[in-house]
């Protein structure tokens, strides 16, 4: 009996040592608190999203791997995880997580700095004189009840692809004004090919593009700006006649040749329709500029160039609308955070942004690049990022929904916009229920930050 | 032998203690406090995993939480909106329950079938079972990649025999709103049949072969044989398979959201699709955490109405 109880005991002792094992450890002393000498080590979780494992190696090896090389008693120690933004959410949540913390949006942020999960940035700002790197607009993406948390990056717009041997050998020129786009298309219908490449089967989420483009090309993005800051309902007839447009061309089959097929293709199916000829155009984040050669060119069997223009607009201006595929901030449970800004201010550096976009395809980040440090970029890609840039700088661009619309009226945006397309609603039902959640969230103090715009009259 | 036997035997009258030695606390300890002891590690893990997180989603469901940080506490609000305003829920619970009443006929129908079929094979049955069931393991990532490319209208079996000439197949079954649900749960069921199959031919070979040579012996036909010998025999199986699938059939969202994520138009759109945009999409995970609530209280009902049962005196 006493081995029996001594045993009992002896096992209490081990799980009460493998729970107290378990149990968070007391933070390490800051930075600034150790040595000098004593060296510093930032973890960094890269995603392994659309641009695969390559690209994040690629971003390794160019940008990070300098980086340590340079610094000395600072490494940075790159974790590759291919559900990043679950994996982060969790392990900051938790207390843990890496010392660079990055989101998948400002709308992300939003949530985590109101739960004093980031780390406040103004002062490392204003020090490491970040506002001199980022375009105007750029900053005020990370304002948090005016303190800042985040930086964006992944500067991203969409576009207007095309098949350009198909609208050569059709003498097609490429739209310069929306009405011009919608009497293409027709054009191009009557021709037996599909006007869009355009699906969702794979990304529900597509739907947002498409809104988006109406909204900002169609009703102007002056007005979507009086929108996003309360200052105008959704419900005002410009919005309704973007939604009935884009409804007429979705309902015209000009979309992958009829809705049903909208819903079921896939992201490659449509991307070989376009470069087979059987579609003309797509309008697709700048995202695809990496691949889209796959799809072109003997390779891909067929003897097919593409190129890129400005998704038209109603008044034939060139509007980009802005869109942040990522943001990078620092966790407020770091131990080393002046050294994670540090890293910070060198990984936003125009010559960081620029090896990341020549080198592994990445999109940079809203800061100005110049044509030297762009130097081997394919030249679409160039004229792509050159009028994104111009637009940023020169403050005349319009908003992405992923990007400026708060979470539950993104969702609304696209999931409810099939029941337009499927004569469950209309477009006036539609923005309604966009207009009561918007205001919702409004009142609620959820709406990303909206940089400042002047409205022509 | 006997003798020391009943020496070495405690006398009624003493007391225990000293029959075997040990105090009264030592005893208590060992029948009361040892047992605990070892059961404590799986207990706390079940404390930690399931019982923390299930209390934890009933004190969400009465807050406004986003899912990361705090949330205010807002009494039954999102109970009220699930049973008065929210659409989306509406039409949800009735896919369920659309999905709930396939599940519980077809797959049936089908393993049944092919169970009384396979339970006479003596030769291959083996292979035809190994085949049949190996769509069971397929992860539902593969099988529903694997479906999507066959009921794609340009690259699958439609285009395919459209391309025979055959035409009228080659439509987008998952984009349809009139088709999208029910071709998710024919994909669904193409996985999960085998399994049911399997289970019940299983159940078969407990039958006594006695019944089904006395039953030929009465000039019984073989749908004689099957509803009067077969289904009584597998009854129990039958019936804890029901309860299971009835159960599952609440909790269905892997194929769903592989295939159309509640789409189109929200024609395939189940509680557990709309709990994922809630929680992960919208930012609603006190709101997903009420709606996570119902689809217990479902399972709990089924659950329930198969206890009913058993207490009525069903041999189930």
């Amino acid at each position: 009996m006493r081995n029996a109880t001594g045993k009992s005991l002896f096992l209490l002792v081990i799980l009460s040592l493998v729970l107290a094992a378990c149990a968070p450890a007391a933070a390490p002393a800051l930075a600034g608190e150790a040595g000098a000498a004593e060296p510093i080590k930032l973890t960094h979780w890269i995603g392994v999203g659309t641009g695969g494992s390559e690209q994040a190696e690629c971003t390794i090896a160019n940008v990070v791997e300098p980086y340590n090389e340079m610094t000395e008693g600072v490494t940075v120690e790159t974790v590759l995880q291919p559900n990043v933004w679950e994996a982060m959410r969790t392990a900051v949540a938790g207390g843990g997580g890496p010392d660079i913390v990055t989101t998948p949006g400002p709308s992300f942020v939003f949530e985590m700095a109101k739960s004093g999960q980031l780390l406040p940035l103004s002062d490392y700002a204003e020090q490491l004189g970040w506002a001199d790197t980022f375009a105007p607009w750029a900053l005020s993406l990370g304002l948090v009840e005016g303190e800042l948390y985040s930086v964006p990056h992944e500067l991203e717009t969409l576009i207007l692809y095309y098949n350009k041997t198909v609208f050569e050998e059709n003498g097609w020129t490429p739209p310069a004004t929306f009405d011009e786009m919608v009497a293409l298309s027709q054009q191009i219908a009557d021709a037996g090919i599909i006007p869009f490449a355009h699906t969702n089967g794979e990304w529900r989420a597509a739907n947002e593009w498409f809104i988006g483009e109406f909204l900002n090309h169609v009703s102007g993005p002056d007005n979507v700006y009086l929108a996003l800051t309360g200052q105008k309902p959704w419900t005002d007839p410009e919005f309704v006649e973007a939604i009935d447009l884009l409804t007429d061309m979705q309902l015209n089959g000009w979309f992958m040749g009829g809705l049903d097929r909208y819903y079921t293709g896939t992201d490659d199916e449509r991307r070989v329709m376009l470069g087979d000829g059987v579609a003309a155009m797509t309008i697709e984040g700048t995202w695809a500029l990496d691949n889209m050669s796959n799809y072109f060119g003997e390779a891909a069997g067929n003897n097919n160039e593409w190129d890129v223009i400005a998704v038209p607009s109603v008044t034939g201006e060139d509007i980009y609308d802005l869109g942040i595929g990522s943001t990078y901030s620092i966790n407020a449970a770091s131990p080393n955070p002046d050294a994670a800004a540090e890293f910070l201010t060198y990984y936003f550096s125009p010559e960081s942004q620029a090896t990341l976009l020549v080198e592994c395809g990445v999109a940079p980040a809203p800061v100005t690049l110049t044509e030297e440090q762009l130097t081997g970029l394919d030249p679409r890609f160039a004229k792509a990022f050159a009028g994104l840039t111009q637009a940023s700088d020169e403050g005349n661009y319009g908003y992405t929904t992923w990007t400026f619309w708060p979470p539950k009226s993104d969702v609304y945006i696209y999931e409810e916009i099939e029941k337009v397309w499927a004569g469950q609603i209309t477009s006036e039902q539609y923005l309604q229920g966009l207009q009561d959640l918007f205001q919702e969230e409004l009142e609620a103090g959820d709406i990303p930050p909206i940089p400042e715009r002047e409205v022509s009259s | 032998m006997a003798n020391s036997d009943q020496a070495a035997m405690p006398t009624p009258s003493a007391p225990l203690s000293r029959q075997d030695g040990r105090s009264p606390w030592k005893r208590r300890y060992r029948k009361y406090v040892v047992p605990w002891m070892f059961a404590l590690p799986i207990l706390l893990i079940n404390i930690i995993v399931v019982i923390g997180p299930s209390l934890s989603a009933v004190y969400y469901s009465l807050t406004d939480w986003s899912g990361i940080g705090a949330g205010e506490f807002i009494g039954l609000e999102n109970y009220r909106k699930i049973l008065f305003s929210d659409m989306d829920y509406r039409r949800a619970f009735l896919n369920n329950l659309a999905w709930l009443a396939f599940f519980l006929t077809v797959p049936f129908a089908v393993s049944l079938f092919a169970a009384s079929m396979l339970a006479r094979i003596r030769r291959g049955s083996m292979f035809f079972r190994t085949a049949l069931f190996i769509p069971y393991v397929l992860p539902a990532v593969i099988t529903a990649s694997i479906w999507r490319n066959l009921l794609s209208p340009t690259l699958g079996i439609g285009a395919l025999l459209a391309d025979w000439g055959i035409s009228g197949l080659d439509v987008a079954w998952l984009g349809r709103p009139q088709t999208a649900l029910i071709s998710i749960a024919f994909v669904d069921n193409w996985h999960f049949w085998g399994f049911l199959m399997v289970l019940f031919l299983s159940a078969m070979q407990g039958i006594p072969p006695e019944l089904y040579e006395a039953a030929r012996i009465d000039g019984a036909s073989r749908w004689q044989e099957f509803r009067h010998i077969t289904v009584p025999g597998i009854r129990p199986t039958i019936v804890f398979m029901l309860l299971m699938v009835a159960i599952w059939s609440f909790l269905v969202f892997d194929y769903v959201w592989i295939l159309t994520q509640g789409g189109p138009a929200g024609s395939s759109e189940v509680l557990g699709t709309l709990v994922y945009k809630q929680a992960f999409m919208r930012f609603e995970a006190g709101y997903a955490s009420a709606i996570g609530l119902t689809m217990s209280l479902l399972a709990g009902m089924v659950i329930s109405l198969f206890l009913y049962l058993r207490r009525r005196g069903w041999e189930i």
